[in-house]
């Protein structure tokens, strides 16, 4: 009884954990090979590009760990960003201080956002409509949304402080001569400018805010125990007193939340809302980070720490081959191919069990 | 007493029809609410053009009706068709360019396009057959392999300057007709006056022939062959299939094969339409497969669906297509129609099982 355990336990810990291993080892690798990886400026450029995909992975994380599915967080993504976007633009036009104008806009982003996440969870969690199929729905209508709202074109002309905002940064140094926090040290020469380094960008830092709390959200609440626990039983949750319907409402409405405040927050750093085209993929991206992370589809599986491990690992693979000059679209084939190995990995690492018993 | 017992049961007979064929009459529905709101929607030409329009989706949704009576799902066929037409268009542009003939490199492109549309069929079931990777994941990760190959192999620009005989396949008709004048088979007319052209019909695309012979083919192997049972089999309980002594992994894998043998087939049908590959030309199809097949009565634990329901499914879609771009509407609202109908087809499904014939 002993040996099989004791055999286990080495691939059991490298089965687990193979996602973190493989990430420092593309860094290494990235590091050795591509000229200009290891920078700090390209370290934080990683960052900046994978807040939107790890918000978007961390709603995606609830709902998978209950055993569902949400195939529409990228539409909704892209929804958002419209509706924030227009409402910014049409009360700029109308002269009212950008301020107001970017305060209103993200809250109404927000609001709109939790829409999508509301209809969802009363079809998944009353309805009893598969998740797979409520929310494939909800893919289209939220896209036909955002198409209407923008008549397919980009929102522009939003207050140029949107994207002055979305792009500060929490420090900026300029070697030798200046450290200031929130704001550009003042009296800037031309010839400056190329050696300023902006120090973690703002939207990295709200981003990380908002993971470390649903992080928390999911480890070490009552809430969270519950997520688990109607995702390793629905029956043994129910019996156990857990109100399955209204908890898993809130999970779709959570998802759909944070997938609002990434596309929040890319309006800020982008300038401008548009909508999500077919093959941009966010939901692929989102949920091949949490399996890859260590979720199951099943359910009952996984963590935050887990997902944003997966985003970084797509937006390290991302970043390496633009780094080496190798065209984008290889990260599609590169995800789907890590998406199976995570699957398969998953499938043959012995259980936990195993090596406890 | 007999006369009430027979009310009630014809009674309950007709609603039992009305559920199993809710698609069908939503379809008329449908019809005759665009034909009362547009102009000349009945006519042959739109009518037509309505079946030319549910193509795609009704290959994809062919493919995937097969997958999802196992209880699988396929969500790369978007993009394996997308894989399809830059594969088909890039063959027939090299052959083009290596001076061809185009009675050559046509057919010869075709022919490796779908057998190149064979390989992420057998990936997919490959892994969901025998390593067991969940369909969602295998095909989800086929989703991004599909596309970024496409892209590679086009280059990330679709595919143009092919040869002008594929545009004929994909936008002449079998039979012409100028009454009173001529019939002919195939071949366009020449020498006809402007006013002869104008009353000409043009009856039956040859694109819709082309892809309803194999649709026909393979609704024949689904109901009245035992590799159509056992798919309903596996659908219906995969235990019961083993002990029934089916081989399930390799059932499984041809499943994923047809799956992506049709999108690739929707591939050709889509370079010879529009004389262009592109590696997104099915991207906003996945969804539409999905929803066509679910519309036709599937449900996606498996076990149910027909080819005669997807092809409703097909043509409710393509006519919501044909008639808002013939009301004028803009043509993304159907992605919230679509959506919304998707779940009430579920919906459906849901709440009236013993309306729809699945209570027993």
């Amino acid at each position: 009884m002993r040996n099989p355990g004791m055999s286990a336990k080495p691939l059991a810990f490298f089965g687990e954990r193979w996602a973190t291993f493989f990430l420092l080892a593309m860094l290494i690798v990235f590091s050795l090979v591509g000229r200009n990886f290891f920078a700090f400026k390209n370290f934080s450029n990683i960052l900046y590009f994978a807040t939107t995909y790890a918000l978007l992975a961390a709603g995606e994380t609830f709902v998978i760990v209950t055993g569902g599915i949400d195939l529409s967080v990228g539409f909704v993504f892209g929804f958002v960003a419209v509706c924030s976007s227009i409402t910014m633009r049409d009360m700029f036009a109308a002269g009212v201080p950008d301020t107001v104008c970017m305060l209103v806009g993200s809250i109404v982003g927000l609001g709109a956002g939790v829409l999508p996440g509301l209809i969802n969870g009363i079809l998944v969690a009353r309805l009893r409509v598969p998740p797979f199929i409520a929310t494939l729905g909800m893919y289209g209508v939220a896209n036909g949304m955002a198409l209407n709202l923008s008549q397919g074109f980009p929102v522009t002309f939003l207050p140029p402080r949107v994207q002055e905002i979305g792009n500060s940064f929490i420090a900026y140094l300029l070697p030798g001569k200046a450290f200031t926090f929130f704001q550009r040290p003042l009296n800037l020469q031309p010839s400056d400018l190329r050696y300023l380094l902006g120090i973690v960008p703002g939207t990295v830092l709200v981003a990380a805010v908002i993971l470390l709390i649903s992080a928390f959200l999911l480890a070490r609440t009552r809430f969270g125990q519950h997520t688990y626990a109607i995702g390793g039983s629905k029956d043994a949750a129910i019996r156990s007193g857990i109100n399955v319907p209204s908890h898993l409402l809130r999970i779709y409405v959570l998802s759909s939340l944070f997938a609002s405040l990434a596309a929040v927050l890319y309006v800020f750093r982008v300038g401008l809302g548009n909508f999500t085209t077919f093959s941009s993929s966010y939901e692929l991206f989102a949920i091949a980070a949490v399996v890859i992370g260590g979720a199951s589809l099943m359910g009952g599986k996984g963590t935050i720490g887990g997902a944003v491990i997966g985003i970084l690992i797509l937006m390290t693979l991302e970043n390496g081959l633009n780094v080496m000059g190798i065209p984008s679209f290889y990260r599609y084939i590169a995800t789907g191919l890590i998406l199976i190995t995570a699957v398969v990995i998953d499938q043959f690492t012995p259980e936990r069990r195993a090596s406890s018993a | 007493m007999p006369e009430n017992f027979l009310t009630a049961r014809r009674g309950r007979g007709g609603t039992l029809w009305l559920g199993r064929n809710w698609a069908f009459l939503f379809l008329l529905l449908e019809v005759a609410a665009f034909a009362l709101l547009g102009s000349r929607f009945l006519s042959l030409e739109n009518l037509q053009n309505i079946f030319v329009a549910c193509l795609p989706v009704l290959l994809l949704g062919m493919g995937q009706t097969f997958v999802i009576i196992t209880g699988g799902i396929d969500l790369s066929v978007g993009f394996v068709m997308g894989l399809g037409t830059v594969i088909c268009a890039k063959f027939m542009f090299l052959f083009q360019a290596a001076g061809l003939p185009p009675s050559l490199s046509i057919p010869l492109a075709v022919l490796i396009c779908l057998a190149v549309g064979l390989v992420p069929g057998f990936v997919n079931g490959t892994l969901v057959a025998r390593l067991k990777v969940p369909p969602f994941l295998a095909t989800f990760g086929m989703y991004g392999i599909a596309y970024g190959v496409s892209e590679l192999v086009s280059g990330n620009t679709p595919i143009s300057e092919l040869p002008a005989e594929a545009g004929y396949i994909g936008n002449e008709y079998i039979l012409y007709i100028i009454p009173r004048k001529l019939v002919s088979l195939i071949l366009r007319p020449q020498d006809v006056s402007k006013l002869e052209l104008q009353n000409m019909w043009t009856i039956l695309p040859t694109v819709v022939v082309i892809a309803f012979a194999f649709v026909l083919i393979f609704a024949f192997v689904l109901r009245r062959t035992p590799f159509g049972q056992h798919n309903y089999a596996i659908g219906g309980s995969m235990d019961a299939a083993l002990r029934a002594g089916i081989n399930v992994p390799r059932h499984l894998t041809r499943v994923y094969v047809i799956s992506s043998f049709f999108a690739s087939l929707s591939g050709v049908m889509y370079v010879f339409r529009y004389v262009t590959g592109r590696a997104d030309a099915g991207s906003s199809r996945m969804l539409d497969a999905v929803v066509a097949v679910v519309i036709g009565g599937a449900s996606l634990y498996g076990g149910t669906g027909s080819v005669k329901g997807t092809i409703v499914g097909a043509l409710i879609i393509a006519t919501l297509e044909t008639g808002m771009v013939n009301l004028g509407v803009p043509s993304h609202n159907r992605y919230i129609a679509i959506g919304v109908i998707l779940v009430i087809a579920v919906l459906i499904d849901q709440f009236f099982p013993e309306l729809v014939g699945r209570g027993e």
